[in-house]
């Protein structure tokens, strides 16, 4: 796979908490990349080492074929990088912040930079100081794309904004899309926020990465099960492990099935249960999928707790 | 603005939901054979859908017979193909189980479901546009 960043055993530990725990992670080139995890579960140290802000404690990672930690100017002019909590100089006007950044960018884009701040409705003379979230945000996503980076990291971009906020976010993101060849890699603790926009999933929990694939294969592999027991029938003692989340109401069994293959129906329930009836298999949303896997997730967590 | 009704859901499938937009739209006439199709990048950012997304979207219902790729044209809304009928019925065979299921946990009759379903099929009819009506008028009026 063209991997626009890979990392190996990328470990990094403040005092004795491990924030990231042995991340190894391919981010393909071209794919909208959702790093997705509860907030804690180090996203934001993840993205801090990848863009050479902080050091790992162990392991590596390569961006845009470079290590991490030699990543200086010229890669950066590659990419571009938006966090919740973006610093940006107060004092400044937007023509003032568009006008200091544009000298740094040989491929800076004057159109572009035109055009998303008409869409971001961003008022060039005023003084950032007095900016709201959203539309601090917006200022930060204008000159993060206005040299169209090859690469866009986004950190929690959209939490706390507004829908209408968040909507003109994504339809300038999307501006992307036109004539570059481009990766986005977004860090989320919810999936609502992004289910549309991405093609690639990586789940994060407690430092670890879970689960990382395309949209596509999740969607492909993942199903919503249910069936009825026969009157005085029961569940098997012992369940394939790929059925997550087994649950008995009365009669009904639930579950999710996370190995399912295209088109073979219900027979991997008939060959454990033949006695099965009223056997239902459906497609899941990515959402669903991903409260099956978190769920999933903490209950094993509680487990070994108790071990 | 795209040229057709889609109202995108959280919570399910994005491909699913856009191919099954597209084919209401051809089935009901809101797209015409030979009208022009979005290009991937304007569906996706009319969207705000990933782009990979909208391009499956447009190969699936090029598959489907649904849309032609005129190369220098662009894409465009297909001649409805005969052969495809039955793939056609087929396609609506999960939906017509959700309706039964759906009609019974509700306690509706036979009949009741028999007259919903009608009604909506009369409506989809109605919104043929309107030369073609016109041109129907005219071609009754000729053989009276």
């Amino acid at each position: 796979m063209n991997a626009i960043i890979q990392t190996k055993e990328l470990s990094r530990r403040f005092g004795r908490t491990e924030a990231v725990r042995n991340l190894s992670l391919d981010v393909p080139r071209g794919s909208i990349f959702a790093l997705l995890g509860p907030n804690g579960a180090g996203k934001t140290t993840t993205i801090k080492m990848l863009l050479n802000m902080i050091r790992p404690t162990g392991g590596r990672a390569t961006v845009l074929g470079t290590e991490s930690t030699r990543l200086g100017p010229s890669e950066f002019t590659r990419i571009g990088y938006v966090s919740e909590n973006q610093e940006l100089p107060d004092w400044m006007t937007v023509q003032d912040l568009i006008d200091f950044c544009r000298p740094m960018y040989p491929s800076w884009d004057q159109d572009l930079c035109r055009q998303l701040t008409r869409q971001f409705d961003l008022p060039l003379s005023r003084k950032i100081k007095g900016f709201s979230r959203g539309m601090r945000i917006k200022a930060a996503l204008l000159v993060s794309l206005a040299y169209r980076p090859e690469l866009v990291v986004l950190d929690e971009p959209f939490s706390g904004l507004d829908a209408l906020v968040r909507d003109e976010f994504m339809r300038g993101l999307l501006e992307l899309s036109d004539r570059t060849e481009w990766t986005v890699l977004v860090s989320s603790h919810d999936i609502d926020e992004v289910e549309r926009l991405v093609d690639w999933v990586g789940v994060i929990d407690k430092g670890s990465l879970r689960v990382s694939e395309c949209t596509a294969s999740l969607e492909a592999r993942f199903r919503s099960c249910q069936l009825t027991l026969e009157s005085g029938g029961r569940l098997p003692d012992m369940l394939p492990d790929s059925w997550l989340l087994p649950e008995t109401v009365g009669r009904t069994v639930r579950f999710v099935e996370s190995v399912y293959k295209e088109g073979t129906g219900d027979d991997f329930i008939r060959t454990v249960m033949p006695e099965a009836r009223e056997v239902t298999v459906s497609r899941m949303s990515l959402k669903a999928i991903f409260m099956a896997l978190a769920r999933t997730y903490r209950s094993q967590g509680r487990e070994k707790e108790w071990a | 603005m795209l040229p057709f009704t889609v109202e995108l859901r959280t919570g399910a499938s994005v491909y699913e939901q856009l191919v099954y937009a597209v084919q209401r739209a051809i089935v009901s006439n809101q797209l015409s054979p030979g009208d022009r199709f979005p290009s991937v990048r304007t569906l996706s950012q009319e969207l705000r859908i990933n782009p990979n997304t909208a391009q499956k979207v447009v190969t699936r219902l090029v598959d489907q017979g649904l849309l032609v790729v005129q190369p220098g044209v662009g894409t465009l809304v297909a001649q409805l193909p005969e052969s495809s009928q039955k793939e056609r019925s087929e396609l609506l065979l999960r939906e017509v189980e959700q309706l039964v299921v759906e009609a019974r946990r509700l306690s509706l009759t036979f009949d009741q479901v028999v007259e919903a379903v009608q009604s909506h099929w009369i409506r989809l009819s109605e919104m043929q546009p309107t030369h073609e009506r016109e041109q129907v008028a005219a071609e009754e009026a000729v053989s009276e």
